[in-house]
C-alpha cells in the first residue's frame, strides 16, 4: 500500500468527524484519494430536493494542486457541463493550498446556489440561462426530479 | 472498450442466436436489427402498458448485439433505446425488468452484465416502483426453496437485487431489504442451490451490506447459521467447476472484507507467499477491483471496467505469462505502460489506449487505442489459457490461447519499447488468474524468454493484499499533533510569511508557495518562529 500524506489522512478523519451539513464525502475503500461525494440540491434553488452524487479525486500534489471533482448525477446548471465538468475558479487558477475537500465542496453547493450564467461551460444551458430564466429554471428543477430525487 | 451504449453494425451475430434458441422460455425469432435509431432518448408519446412480448424481443435483442459494441463514442443499439424509452414510465420499468428476469439465458456469459447494464441506462424509477417490483416478486425462503428448479429466474432476480441495491445505497436501500428478502438470499446459499444463483445472491448480499445498517441485520442473521453459510462456500475457491469457484472466490473475500467473523483468521494472515515475487499491484489498480490475497487473481463485480497491472516491469528482452480465464466474458489482457490510465468510469482499459495493448477473447479483438481488430480463435472458455508474449528485441506481441498463437501486433512500440506491465480490464461480473511464473506454465513458448516472477522482488510488507477495511482503520489510528504545518501535517509549523503576517506552515511547504495561500499576497519573506527544537 502507498503512504498517504498525512494531509489526506488529517482531512479524512475530519470529515467523519464532523461532517459539513448537507454533504457527504466518504473515501473509497480501496483508494483514500478517492471519495464518494453527496451533496443536497439547496434551498431554494432549483435543485431543492436533489441528491447530487460526485466524485472527489486528490491527485499526487495535492495540496500544491486542486483536487479534480465532477458530477455523476445528470445536473441542468450554466457552469456544469454535460460530463459533470464543473467550472469553477478555485478548481483552476484560483485554488490555494489553504482550502480543503470540504471548501471545496462547500463552493460548489453555493455554485447550485447561484448559477453564473455569464462564465459557462455548458453553453446552451447558460444561453437559455441568459435568454429565458424561467425556462431554464423549469428545466432544472425538471433534471433534479428526474435524476437526483428518488420520487 | 465499448461495454457502453455504443454499436458497431451487427456483423456476426449467429453466436447469439444460437444460444437464444436453445433455451426453453423463448420462441420468438430475433429479426435483424433494424437500421436506425426511430427514437434517440426522446420522451416516448405513448404511456399505455408495454407489451410483455415486445419487451422480451428487445432485452433479447439488446442482448444480441452487446457484444459488437465496440466504440464508446458511437449510439446506443436500437432496441436499448427503444427500452430505456418503454422504462421512463413505472409499469414500462417494472415490465423491462420482469422480461430481463425472464429470457436472459443463464449461460449466455454476458448475461448479467446486460442486466446491469440496462438497469443502469434505463432511467431510475420511483423508490415506490422499485420497492412495488421487489414485492411482486414475493421473496421468501419459500420461494428459494421452489425457485430450485428454474435457476435461470432465480439467478436473474439475484442480479437485478444486487443492481437495485448498488443504485441505492443509503437508508432507501434498507427498506428493499427486509427479512423476507434477507432469507430468500441466505437460502439460496445452501449449497444445494444452483452455483449461479449461490454466486449472485452471495454478491446482492454484498452489495445491500453497502449501508451499514442492512450490514449489521446481515450479519446478524448470517451468525444465527451453524454452520456460517459463507464459511462453507469458501472451500470452493479451488473448485474444477469454474461457477463454484467463483462462489469460492467471493465467499472469501466476502468474509475478509464485508462480514467479519469471530475466530476467523484473515486470508492475508495464513496466505503462502513465499514462492511469489510478482503479483498484481494493489497500489495500481482501480477502486472495484477485487484482488485474492496472494495477489494473482481477480475479479470485478462493479459496473464500471475495473483495471489493474502487476508489481514487476519488463524493459528489455521477451517475457511471458499466462491467465487462467475463469469467466468467459470481456476482458481485456495484456501490457501496458505506466502512461496508460485506468478511466474506469468512462469505460476505458487496457488497450483503450496509445500505451496499451490488449486480446478481449469474448467478443475476439485485439485492442489498441480504443480501436478493435477481430480475430479468428473461437470464443474463450472457462479454463482456457491465454499466453501473453511480449518480445521487446523485435518488438511484437503474440497472444495465444491453449497454445494457438494469434498473428504479432506491433502497434504499442511506436509510442513506447520499455516499462510494460502485465495488466488487464474486466467487465462486470468477470474474473481470472494470472501466473507470473511461480507455477509451471501451461503452454511455454518455444524460445528463451524470461519471467516477472524471476526476475521480481517484493518485500513481505509489499505482499500483504489487506482487507480494505482493515487498511483505512490503520489510516485513521494515525496521530496528527495539533501543531502542525496547515498544509501538509508532516512538519511542525514554524514559519510566518512576510509582510501578510499569515503562520501555520512549515518551511518545506513554504518553499513551494509563490503567494499566501490565506490571503493570496504575494510574500517577500518567510520568518522562522518556532524553530524545530534540536
Amino acid at each position: 500500500m502507498a503512504a498517504l500524506p498525512r494531509r489526506i489522512i488529517k482531512e479524512t478523519q475530519r470529515l467523519m468527524q464532523e461532517p459539513v451539513p448537507g454533504i457527504s464525502a466518504v473515501p473509497d475503500d480501496s483508494n483514500a484519494r478517492y471519495f464518494h461525494v453527496i451533496v443536497t440540491g439547496p434551498e431554494d434553488s432549483p435543485f431543492e430536493g436533489g441528491l447530487f452524487k460526485l466524485e472527489l479525486f486528490l491527485p499526487e500534489d495535492y495540496p500544491m494542486s486542486a483536487p479534480k471533482v465532477r458530477f455523476i448525477t445528470k445536473i441542468y446548471h450554466p457552469n456544469i457541463d454535460r460530463l459533470g465538468r464543473i467550472c469553477l475558479d478555485i478548481l483552476k487558477d484560483k485554488w490555494s493550498p489553504a482550502l480543503q475537500i470540504r471548501t471545496v465542496l462547500l463552493s460548489i453547493q453555493a455554485l447550485l446556489s447561484a448559477p453564473n450564467p455569464d462564465d459557462p461551460l455548458a453553453n446552451d444551458v447558460a444561453e437559455l440561462w441568459k435568454v429565458n430564466e424561467s425556462e431554464a429554471i423549469r428545466n432544472a428543477k425538471e433534471w433534479t426530479r428526474k435524476y437526483a430525487m428518488d420520487n | 472498450m465499448g461495454m457502453c451504449w455504443c454499436k458497431k453494425k451487427n456483423e456476426d451475430l449467429e453466436c447469439y442466436v444460437s444460444q437464444i434458441t436453445t433455451h426453453q422460455d423463448v420462441n420468438v425469432v430475433l429479426p435483424p436489427p433494424s437500421p436506425t435509431p426511430q427514437l434517440f432518448y426522446s420522451r416516448p408519446s405513448i404511456t399505455k402498458s408495454p407489451d410483455p412480448a415486445v419487451v422480451d424481443r428487445l432485452v433479447l435483442e439488446t442482448l444480441g448485439v452487446i457484444e459488437t459494441l465496440v466504440d464508446n463514442e458511437q449510439e446506443p443499439p436500437t432496441s436499448m433505446v427503444q427500452l430505456h424509452n418503454i422504462a421512463d414510465n413505472e409499469d414500462g420499468w417494472i415490465q423491462v425488468v420482469n422480461s430481463m428476469i425472464k429470457v436472459i439465458p443463464l449461460t449466455d456469459p454476458l448475461g448479467p452484465s446486460v442486466i446491469t447494464l440496462l438497469l443502469d441506462d434505463c432511467p431510475l424509477p420511483s423508490k415506490d416502483s422499485i420497492v412495488k417490483v421487489v414485492s411482486l416478486f414475493s421473496l421468501s425462503r419459500q420461494t428459494a426453496l421452489m425457485g430450485r428448479n428454474n435457476p435461470t429466474h432465480q439467478r436473474n432476480t439475484c442480479v437485478v437485487l444486487g443492481s437495485i441495491a448498488e443504485k441505492l445505497a443509503g437508508p432507501r436501500n434498507r427498506e428493499i431489504l427486509n427479512d423476507n428478502v434477507i432469507d430468500y438470499l441466505l437460502t439460496n446459499l445452501e449449497p444445494e442451490t444452483n452455483p449461479n444463483v449461490i454466486l449472485f445472491s452471495l454478491l446482492a448480499l454484498e452489495k445491500f451490506a453497502q449501508s451499514s445498517q442492512n450490514k449489521v441485520t446481515i450479519l446478524n442473521k448470517i451468525k444465527r447459521k451453524h454452520p456460517s453459510p459463507i464459511v462453507a462456500l469458501e472451500k470452493w475457491k479451488h473448485d474444477i467447476h469454474y461457477v463454484k469457484r467463483q462462489v469460492g472466490f467471493c465467499a472469501q473475500w466476502i468474509l475478509d472484507n464485508i462480514f467479519v467473523i469471530e475466530n476467523r483468521t484473515y486470508s492475508y494472515l495464513s496466505v503462502k507467499m513465499d514462492h511469489i515475487n510478482a503479483m498484481l499491484n494493489t497500489s495500481d489498480v482501480s477502486e472495484y477491483l477485487k484482488i485474492s490475497p496472494d495477489g494473482l487473481e481477480a475479479r470485478c463485480d462493479a459496473y464500471s471496467f475495473e483495471s489493474v497491472r502487476c508489481t514487476a516491469q519488463a524493459d528489455s528482452g521477451v517475457w511471458y505469462y499466462e491467465v487462467l480465464i475463469i469467466t468467459p466474458g470481456v476482458m481485456q489482457i495484456g501490457w501496458a505502460t505506466k502512461n496508460s490510465n485506468f478511466l474506469n468510469h468512462e469505460g476505458y482499459g487496457i488497450g483503450d489506449d496509445r500505451y496499451s495493448l490488449s486480446y478481449d477473447g469474448c467478443r475476439r479483438l485485439i485492442w489498441y487505442n480504443a480501436k478493435s481488430d477481430p480475430q479468428t480463435l473461437p470464443r474463450w472458455q472457462s479454463g482456457d489459457i491465454l499466453g501473453c508474449l511480449l518480445d521487446l528485441d523485435n518488438q511484437q506481441i503474440i497472444f495465444s490461447i491453449n497454445g494457438v498463437s494469434l498473428p504479432p501486433s506491433v502497434h504499442v512500440f511506436s509510442m513506447a519499447t520499455s516499462g510494460f506491465f502485465a495488466a488487464a480490464s474486466f467487465m462486470s461480473f468477470q474474473q481470472c488468474r494470472f501466473n507470473f511464473g511461480a507455477e509451471p506454465f501451461k503452454y511455454p513458448p518455444a524460445v528463451h524468454f524470461n519471467t516477472f516472477n524471476s526476475h521480481g522482488n517484493l518485500n513481505p510488507e509489499e505482499k500483504v493484499v489487506l482487507p480494505r477495511h482493515i487498511f483505512v482503520n490503520q489510516l485513521r489510528q494515525q496521530n496528527i499533533n495539533e501543531d502542525s504545518c496547515t498544509l501538509c501535517y508532516d512538519n511542525k509549523a514554524t514559519v510566518r510569511l512576510i509582510p501578510c503576517e499569515h503562520s501555520g506552515f512549515c518551511a518545506s511547504c513554504a518553499s513551494l508557495l509563490t503567494e499566501c495561500p490565506m490571503c493570496r499576497a504575494p510574500f517577500q519573506l518567510v520568518v522562522e518562529d518556532n524553530p524545530v527544537s534540536s
